[in-house]
């Protein structure tokens, strides 16, 4: 179980990373979800030992780290730009670790050859990380980490260098190599579709602070402030300011046809296959709404939502209000 | 623009290379043939200059030992100590290592002549006079800040998150250093080294002062000689002879470390 305890790190007088309090439990993944900027990364470095932190705490399974160099933390993390060294062959990158960690030559090839058949890369055991597409370099950063044999996994933006189709291959083999093994896992990333697929819990940081921190469901249906509800969810929530205190959310997927309701201009439309994306100008300003992709339009539409559907968002400070 | 590009690169080739051709020529040809041109070509040619060169006391090759070993051990000794430093220099803090940058650009710059005097005093009190080893001290010296500055910018040029990655692997300081930090550096040590084992070759006011044994000169001291030996008259040949001699390491040396120093200065035009 990995525990940080306000955590805080400042360069200078900056504060990066203040109050960073949670739990990670064995076998749990938490996402750290963040625009770059907000200290995400930060915090890895801070478990990892990479960055001494100026507050705060880690504990891990009930014994504070602080004191144990990075190299005896025996903590792995995988870099968004995946960190290979780029001297080595495949084979050579992976055996770097175990020889320095005095693991048996016999035991290294045996282990090494296990791990390469997991992240299918025989064939190119012995080229070089060059050599080697970005889906293959990312599953010699994770065959690194595997041997490793961590305590705790930390991953940092582990898939953004990778184009879409790519990222969607992984996301299955990343859940089957890592999170399914009883470390607790850290995952930094800025793509909240990528947190809600992957994580159990999903952080949502902003100027080094947690702003809200629960299951992604949680976080969906009752976002703590407005930046969480617009971080979380796509196509993005609406936002429609009532008066100078309120304001209230609707989610595009909530908004719905209704013959009694507010009548609206069709701007424009993304027709996505399966669902369409409309975007509305109504008399409370510019709405975006998501319906079944078949539906055939004639203007004028008329829309409407349940009052039960609505976040109610103080105007100023953005904080979600009490029901 | 091509074929002028081409143009340009012969010119340069012919005005770098010319001297040492004519030099190459010089000791061939024989001591008449360089005065009086009236000599028809095929009889100018001899071997003379080499044979009186080899043949001397002490023979001509040993100085191209001497030289050897001081360039060699000053090589030594300061990428020992310049790689270290150069890690160090490019992990302290921004503002800092520009300070310290200033005042070793500023070491760099400083025209070391002048400490000659200061050095031979140096020699004296500590008899460090007439040995190649107490010769290679100073050297490496005046060479650190120019070895400081290559390397500290390539260390600086090393992504940061390749050292972490093997902090976590659980590599130690020196452990990085031997596996992952000066593999990848290799290139651009192999042309800092060309660049000190040069220095210590050329070197030639601080050879002149701590050395007086004959058997300890090292080349440039050695060929000064031979240019002075007689008042009457310049001894071309033997003089050419022995520049041709003297560039023979120097060449193999760059051709051996070929590969390493076009790649060095390239670093940084291409991302690893």
């Amino acid at each position: 179980m990995l525990h940080l305890n306000g955590l805080g790190k400042r360069f200078g007088e900056q504060w990066i990373l203040r109050d960073l309090n949670m739990q990670v439990d064995e076998g749990e993944c938490v996402a750290l979800l963040g625009t770059s900027g907000c200290g995400k990364s930060t915090a890895l470095r801070l478990i990892a030992g990479l960055d001494r932190q100026d507050e705060g705490s880690i504990e891990l399974d009930g014994e504070p780290l602080d004191s144990i160099p990075a190299e005896r933390r025996r903590i792995a993390m995988v870099f968004q730009s995946y960190a290979l060294f780029p001297h080595l062959s495949v084979r050579e990158n992976l055996n770097l670790g175990l020889k320095i960690r005095g693991v048996s030559p016999a035991q290294r090839q045996q282990r090494i050859e296990t791990v390469l058949d997991t992240v299918r890369l025989r064939e190119m055991a012995d080229r070089r990380p060059q050599q080697l597409s970005g889906g293959q370099r990312q599953r010699v950063a994770l065959a690194r980490a595997l041997l490793r044999d961590p305590r705790v996994y930390l991953l940092d933006e582990p898939m953004s260098n990778l184009d879409a189709q790519l990222r969607d291959d992984l996301r299955p083999e990343l859940r089957q190599l890592i999170l399914q093994g009883t470390q607790p896992v850290l995952y930094v990333t800025h793509d909240q579709q990528e947190a809600m697929a992957l994580a159990n819990r999903i952080a949502v940081l902003k100027d080094g602070r947690i702003e809200q921190i629960g299951t992604p469901e949680e976080l969906y249906k009752t976002p703590a402030s407005q930046f969480v509800a617009s971080f979380i969810g796509r196509p993005q929530i609406n936002l429609l300011p009532v008066d100078k205190q309120l304001t209230i959310g609707i989610r595009p997927e909530d908004v719905g046809f209704d013959p009694e309701g507010m009548p609206c201009r069709l701007i424009s439309r993304e027709w996505q296959g399966a669902s369409q994306l409309l975007l509305l100008d109504s008399p409370r300003g510019a709405l975006r709404m998501l319906c079944a992709g078949d539906l055939s339009l004639s203007e004028p539409l008329h829309v409407s939502w349940l009052t039960s559907a609505e976040h109610r968002f103080d105007a100023g400070s953005g904080h979600r209000l009490a029901e | 623009m091509k074929r002028r590009l081409a143009l340009w690169i012969c010119l340069l080739l012919v005005w770098s290379l010319l001297p040492m051709l004519w030099q190459l020529i010089s000791s061939f040809s024989t001591a008449e043939s360089l005065v009086n041109g009236s000599i028809p070509f095929l009889q100018r040619w001899t071997l003379v200059h080499y044979k009186e060169l080899l043949a001397s006391d002490p023979p001509f090759w040993r100085y191209l030992l001497n030289s050897a070993i001081v360039s060699a051990l000053t090589t030594v000794i300061t990428l020992a100590l310049a790689i270290p430093a150069a890690y160090g220099l490019a992990r302290v803090p921004l503002q800092l290592r520009r300070v310290l940058r200033w005042i070793t650009v500023a070491a760099a710059l400083f025209p070391y002549v002048l400490l000659f005097l200061a050095l031979l005093e140096l020699a004296r009190r500590f008899s460090l006079g007439n040995s190649l080893i107490a010769l290679a001290m100073p050297y490496s010296g005046l060479a650190m800040p120019l070895a400081l500055l290559l390397l500290t910018s390539v260390f600086e040029s090393l992504p940061r998150e390749l050292e972490d990655a093997a902090r976590l692997e659980g590599l130690g300081l020196w452990q990085r250093l031997r596996w992952v930090l000066v593999p990848l550096l290799a290139p651009a040590t192999a042309s800092t080294a060309i660049l000190v084992f040069l220095f210590a070759w050329n070197e030639y006011p601080i050879a002149l002062t701590w050395l007086s044994r004959d058997e300890l000169l090292t080349l440039p001291v050695a060929m000064a000689r031979i240019a002075g030996s007689s008042i009457y008259s310049i001894p071309y040949g033997a003089y050419a002879a022995a520049t041709v001699l003297g560039s023979i390491p120097l060449l193999l040396l760059v051709l051996i470390c070929q590969r390493q120093i076009v790649s060095g200065l390239t670093n940084g035009a291409i991302k690893g």
